[in-house]
């Protein structure tokens, strides 16, 4: 019983892993939006299964929040973005892909290094999967500081925060509703001030290039 | 009591639309309401109280909570009185005072639940919450230069604050382990009581994303960037808030895991961290006021360095954390003070730029000799309460046998007293530009202004027995 469980939430972790990776090689925002909302379900779908092996009826709730906030919403509010800046895509981040796809994984391999002790301690069925987590987390950071439009940003940084809530899940069994709650409401302002702002850069500078943002010096 | 009157003001600041004046007079008196709240507390946790409310001790008040809650309802008050829409041509419209008014009080608000809220998630989705009400209000003013900034402001702020709830998920993580799923587990309390038993390398872990993370927030180098663009693009009571308070917050919640990390695994993995970043935020700090040629930029770099140096301090066993924590009070009324000044003389002077300003003294007196006033305090001379605190840093330092750490720690503050000194000569002195009226005009915010910088004199001078003992129990929570 437990095997299967430890098994099937490795290959989930993976999944959120690899819909991760796609940002890395896939030119086009839209692409991208498709990654972000398949591994959000998927993320909802680990949350399901840690609920159901787990016997934790609270996280079934998680689950379904986090269906509904990250596959549902928030891919909508993106694809109108993406349509409104039709004609941006990203051409050459700062990192060419063959590089990206090397430094990728390295970070995961550092993910696994940094999170040995995490799997020494934990006795949870789970605990085999929490590197690729971490590894998620890290990859996304790379994303967010090797690409140059505002919006792949902002889906690097869902992504990180998916990374994140996958380590909760998978480390602690979700913490407590009530913060996650909190949480899903931070990140869905978060997200809507973002939104403001990418349509401000938008009017302002007519492009959301984040290379055109450096008048701001020393 | 402390929380109302913030949530009031904003929730009638949204509900008054368009925006009339009384809104901002009704929001400026709530704020006295906040900072006698925090005064009371201040008298409760003094006579040995913890305050604690709410199912599951949701809040709770000690005396690290009281003295960050003084500040923020402090500078909450300024921002309120001195902030747009109180009549008299201040350069906001309607509609922009408006939306100052909704989201400065929920930014205070959010600072003031993050310092009271006693569990470790909450404290996170409060310090999170601020991010996003400051970001809304650093373009109150659309440009280019705004918008930037409130982009940079916004990611950055956003992905630090993200590993630091990656932190606190690995804290958690531990406490599972070791005690399996609790209703209050969260509970600073409650992860105090068992930090002893925590997992060392799992609790280390988690710091490190704790400390990046809300260091990031912090404005501790290298994660300081978007730093020195939003304290100088945003209006300038925004300015104040963030570089007076938004800091000391974000170093509350490092102190808070401070305290669980060095009850697991001894002080000596924090100190080393803290003397790390600190050094290196002093450093950059200290080295970028020398080619500064904006004077908001300049105030804003000289909060880098003195977060650098509080960050140091926490490193310097006891004396150091009493030192540290006065530092962070005075910082908060000298800077604050700076940023409402910068803002007047930016309102007259239209520019930004160290050049562009000459003959301060000659075109506004009294605003002038604040202003040179709270930059001596800025810089650590005597007899600002930020010259005492300093000196006790130092002692610290050399108490605990660091001196060349502190030798490199006085050559860095050195720099920076060069170099602001230069820079504030050229502002006072000279004939002001053809074309920039002469005159203090509306004089009345100089009086609150007034009143901090002669607090931080006061500061310099005596130390209060009511804040020595506050500083005392502090002292006794962080455990360095």
């Amino acid at each position: 019983m437990d095997s299967v469980f430890s098994q099937l939430s490795v290959m989930g972790s993976s999944l959120v892993l690899i819909f991760g990776l796609i940002l890395l090689w896939r030119r086009g925002v839209t692409a991208y939006i498709s990654a972000f909302t398949w591994q959000s379900a998927v993320l909802s779908g680990v949350t399901a299964l840690v609920a159901y092996f787990g016997h934790d009826h609270e996280l079934y709730w998680v689950a379904v929040a986090l269906f509904l906030l990250k596959a549902v919403v928030i891919p909508r509010l993106l694809r109108r973005m993406e349509r409104r800046f039709a004609a941006e895509r990203e051409l050459e981040p700062y990192v060419n892909t063959a590089t990206s796809l090397v430094i990728s994984g390295l970070l995961v391999l550092f993910g696994y290094a940094i999170t040995r002790p995490l799997v020494a301690v934990s006795q949870l069925p789970t605990r085999a999967a929490m590197p690729l987590a971490m590894g998620l987390v890290l990859v996304s950071l790379f994303v967010i500081v090797s690409r140059k439009k505002a919006l792949t940003q902002v889906i690097g940084f869902l992504m990180l925060e998916n990374g994140l809530a996958l380590l909760a899940v998978l480390g602690t069994y979700g913490i407590p509703l009530i913060v996650e709650l909190g949480v899903f409401l931070d990140v869905l302002m978060g997200f809507l001030v973002m939104q403001i702002f990418i349509y401000q850069i938008h009017e302002t500078f007519e492009s959301i290039d984040v290379e055109q943002l450096n008048r701001l010096r020393h | 009591m402390l929380l109302g009157p913030p949530l009031l003001g904003a929730l009638l600041a949204a509900a008054v639309k368009p925006y009339r004046r009384f809104v901002g007079w009704t929001n400026a008196l709530l704020s006295l309401f906040s900072l006698g709240a925090a005064v009371v507390l201040w008298r409760h946790v003094l006579a040995g109280d913890v305050l604690t409310s709410g199912p599951g001790e949701f809040l709770r008040a000690d005396a690290l909570s009281t003295l960050l809650a003084l500040c923020v309802s402090l500078v909450g008050a300024l921002a309120a009185w001195l902030g747009p829409g109180m009549g008299g041509d201040d350069g906001y419209d309607g509609a922009q005072a408006r939306r100052f008014r909704i989201f400065a009080n929920l930014f205070t608000l959010m600072m003031l639940f993050a310092v009271v809220s006693n569990n470790v998630g909450f404290m996170w989705i409060a310090i999170e919450a601020t991010t996003i009400t400051s970001a809304m209000l650093i373009p109150l003013h659309v440009t280019k230069e705004s918008v930037e900034a409130s982009w940079k402001y916004i990611l950055i702020g956003s992905v630090g604050i993200a590993l630091a709830f990656g932190g606190t998920v690995l804290g958690y993580f531990d406490f599972v382990n070791l005690a399996g799923h609790r209703e209050a587990a969260l509970n600073w309390t409650v992860l105090m009581a068992s930090a002893p038993r925590l997992h060392p390398q799992v609790i280390q872990l988690a710091f490190v994303f704790i400390l990046v993370g809300y260091g990031t927030k912090a404005g501790l180098a290298p994660m300081h960037t978007w730093l020195p663009d939003a304290h100088s693009e945003a209006p300038a009571p925004l300015s104040a808030m963030m570089s007076g308070v938004l800091l000391a917050v974000a170093l509350y919640a490092v102190i808070r895991w401070e305290a669980v990390v060095n009850a697991a695994v001894g002080t000596k993995f924090t100190d080393d961290l803290f003397i790390a970043m600190g050094l290196l935020s002093l450093a950059i700090g200290a080295f970028s006021l020398v080619i500064q040629r904006n004077y908001k930029r300049m105030l804003a770099y000289s909060s880098i360095e003195h977060t650098g140096l509080i960050c140091v301090g926490l490193a310097l066993g006891p004396l150091g954390t009493f030192a540290a924590m006065l530092h962070l009070l005075n910082h908060a009324l000298a800077k604050s003070t700076m940023f409402f000044l910068a803002g007047r003389v930016l309102h007259r002077y239209r520019t930004t730029e160290i050049r562009g300003v000459s003959g301060l003294l000659t075109a506004m007196p009294w605003t002038g000799g604040l202003f040179a006033a709270g930059m001596l305090a800025v810089i650590g001379l005597p007899p600002f309460g930020l010259f005492i605190s300093e000196f006790a840093l130092f002692r610290a330092g050399f108490a605990v046998g660091r001196p060349w750490l502190m030798g490199l720690v006085l050559a860095l503050l050195a720099v920076a007293f060069v170099s602001m000194i230069g820079h504030l000569n050229r502002m006072l002195y000279g004939a002001p530009a053809a074309g920039v009226a002469v005159g203090e005009g509306n004089a009345w915010p100089l009086v609150p202004l007034g009143l901090c910088v002669a607090a931080l004199v006061v500061l310099g001078l005596t130390l209060p027995a009511p804040l020595r003992a506050l500083l005392t129990r502090i002292v006794e929570i962080a455990g360095s």
